[in-house]
């Protein structure tokens, strides 16, 4: 067993530091979904896909911790963050004005493995997990690596993320809940018949982790290589308190600085994230 | 600023400043380099250490609560042997000459004394800290520390095989903390730190679960701050060996208070996981509070607190 940690972490080519950011644009682009732009210049520049940034959202009783969240964009000397409103922190968030100062901890984690030599990547989020996935489309097309995107929401108004993705994309094969954009039900349906035509030679997920769990049970089916973006609670973000451990094949690890992005094959996963309980 | 006077003194080890690293919160100090110039802090108190490497609890592990969050790691840790390979050859190696105190934890006192002896001859080892305190263990742990007489066999066993600092964390989940700082002062401890987490349980209630899965875990942030400045000032007031204070220091002024309540040091805890450079603004902090205030000595806050 190997427990804490780990040598072999986090390669990173910018070491993360605290800044001082200001939001340029809060966009409602759905019920309870919004879009963030922040005027970050040290966080833009140096962030990788599949890292994020430690926001403190708001000072006062209820809001002690930082808020992790993955950065869906960046370019310039801004970054884009996508939030869901679910509890106090995105709350606060969803009242940010453009001026507003925050204070950003970042860049943070080890992000999306990018191989020499793929050729065409498949991309699967599921509703909020397309947040990590934007940059990632992104440095794939412009790696000349063929992209395909396959999304899920509850409906049309909430496939987060799609104006990126078509537009970067040579594919976008939404599923949506209730049939109004693409195939009718979950995008692990649309997953499992992409993966058939055997034209893939990765596959990058995000989203609730069943789903994530059953995307990384088909690519190994179709005996792709799978790497997932896991969420979890935490204090510090930089690998100290050890509430965000990921139980995997190499011992403990630390979502935050392990993760969150994980090879899927090396994760085990959580009973209560079974699909049968699901 | 250079007219005021950090230093203090815990167990014969000197520090050029008050301002420790609370165990658990800090890891070894790797984390923090990028940073934290590690050598400004007065010592780093290291995350628990167990003779044998500990898996910990299941997730999750960690709870925000109002101005405060529960914790329910259990003490993960790689084990004495990679700790002293990585941690130890670290810190020796980055920042020599700093004051490196080891959290000792175990399941029971063959353990707590195993860790010890696995280090008495690392030179870069100054002194140990006893965690007798620790909520979300099963076995050892809190259970020492809530027992007058099991904290002060613990610290009898531990003190018969170092001579070096031995210091000895305390519960607050006591009815008399004063009554377990004099049992650990008599079986021999250079000095006390307290306070660690307050017992505490946070629920779900759109689930109906518990939000640890463990169920219960310990408190810490400023919610606990008037709880430890109390019960340093009690224990203070009790023993003759030096206090170190914690519980919720977020700035200097909080360092302060526990200082004028009696801690000949402090430990700043869960404010490295808000702010990673929490530990140097406190020390900027005191120099500035000193200045103002024409204190020239820090040491000269100890128990100056005025409840005439």
């Amino acid at each position: 067993m190997t427990t804490g940690h780990d040598c072999a972490c986090a390669h990173r080519a910018v070491p993360p530091a605290l800044e001082n950011v200001t939001v340029v644009a809060n966009e409602r682009l759905a019920e309870g979904v919004g879009l963030l732009v922040l005027d970050a210049p040290r966080a833009a520049s140096s962030v990788a896909p599949g890292q994020f940034v430690h926001l403190r959202v708001a000072r006062g009783a209820d809001f002690l911790l930082r808020r992790p969240f993955s950065v869906h964009r960046a370019h310039g000397e801004r970054i884009e963050i996508l939030y869901q409103v679910l509890g106090t922190g995105t709350r606060a968030l969803a009242d940010k004005a453009p001026g507003d100062r925050m204070d950003l901890l970042g860049p943070l984690g080890t992000g999306w493995s990018i191989p020499e030599g793929i050729a065409h990547a498949l991309l699967v989020a599921g509703g909020l997990g397309a947040a990590p996935l934007g940059m990632l489309a992104e440095e794939l097309a412009g790696r000349g690596v063929a992209v395909t995107v396959a999304a899920g929401a509850p409906c049309e108004e909430r496939l987060i993320g799609r104006e990126l993705f078509e537009r970067v994309a040579r594919r976008f094969v939404p599923a949506t809940d209730d049939g109004s954009c693409g195939a009718r039900g979950l995008v692990t349906g649309v997953c499992e018949p992409l993966l058939a035509e055997g034209s893939f030679d990765m596959v990058y997920t995000c989203g609730p982790e069943v789903m994530q769990r059953i995307v990384a049970v088909q690519s190994a089916s179709a005996d792709v290589p799978c790497q997932v973006s896991l969420e979890r609670l935490m204090a510090c973000g930089i690998g100290a308190c050890l509430s965000c451990v990921v139980r995997t094949t190499r011992g403990v690890r630390r979502a935050c600085v392990d993760g969150p992005v994980f090879p899927a094959e090396e994760v085990l996963w959580d009973p209560a994230e079974s699909p049968d309980t699901h | 600023m250079s007219s005021v006077d950090l230093r203090v003194e815990i167990a014969g080890l000197e520090l050029a400043n008050p301002v420790m690293t609370a165990s658990g919160t800090f890891a070894s100090g790797r984390e923090f380099a990028d940073f934290v110039d590690l050598s400004r802090l007065g010592a780093i108190v290291t995350k628990g250490v167990s003779l044998v490497p500990w898996e910990g609890n299941p997730s999750p592990r960690m709870a925000e609560t109002a101005s405060g969050m529960l914790n329910s790691i259990g003490l993960q840790n790689p084990g004495v042997e990679a700790f002293r390979e990585r941690d130890l050859a670290w810190l020796a190696g980055s920042v020599p000459g700093l004051p490196v105190i080891v959290n000792v934890s175990g399941h029971d006192l063959a353990g707590y004394v195993g860790v010890i002896e696995a280090l008495e001859d690392e030179p870069g080892v100054s002194g140990y800290e006893l965690n007798i305190s620790c909520p979300n263990v099963d076995a050892g742990g809190m259970a020492f520390g809530t027992d007058c007489a099991a904290a002060a066999e613990v610290t009898a066993a531990c003190r018969a095989v170092t001579a070096r600092p031995l210091i000895v964390k305390l519960s607050p989940n006591v009815t008399d903390i004063v009554s377990v700082a004099r049992s650990v002062e008599a079986a021999g401890a250079d000095a006390v730190s307290l306070i660690n987490t307050l017992l505490g349980m946070a629920i779900d209630t759109s689930s109906f679960r518990p939000k640890l899965a463990r169920v219960v875990g310990g408190l810490s942030g400023p919610a606990i701050k008037p709880v430890a400045v109390r019960m340093v000032w009690q224990v203070a007031s009790a023993v003759e060996i030096p206090v170190i204070g914690m519980g919720g220091i977020m700035t200097a002024d909080d360092a302060i208070e526990f200082m004028l309540a009696g801690a000949t040091a402090v430990a700043v805890g869960t404010a490295n996981f808000v702010d990673p450079t929490s530990t140097v603004r406190i020390v900027d902090g005191l120099a500035e509070f000193c200045h103002a205030h024409g204190v020239g000595c820090v040491s000269d806050l100890v128990g100056a607190v005025d409840v005439s």
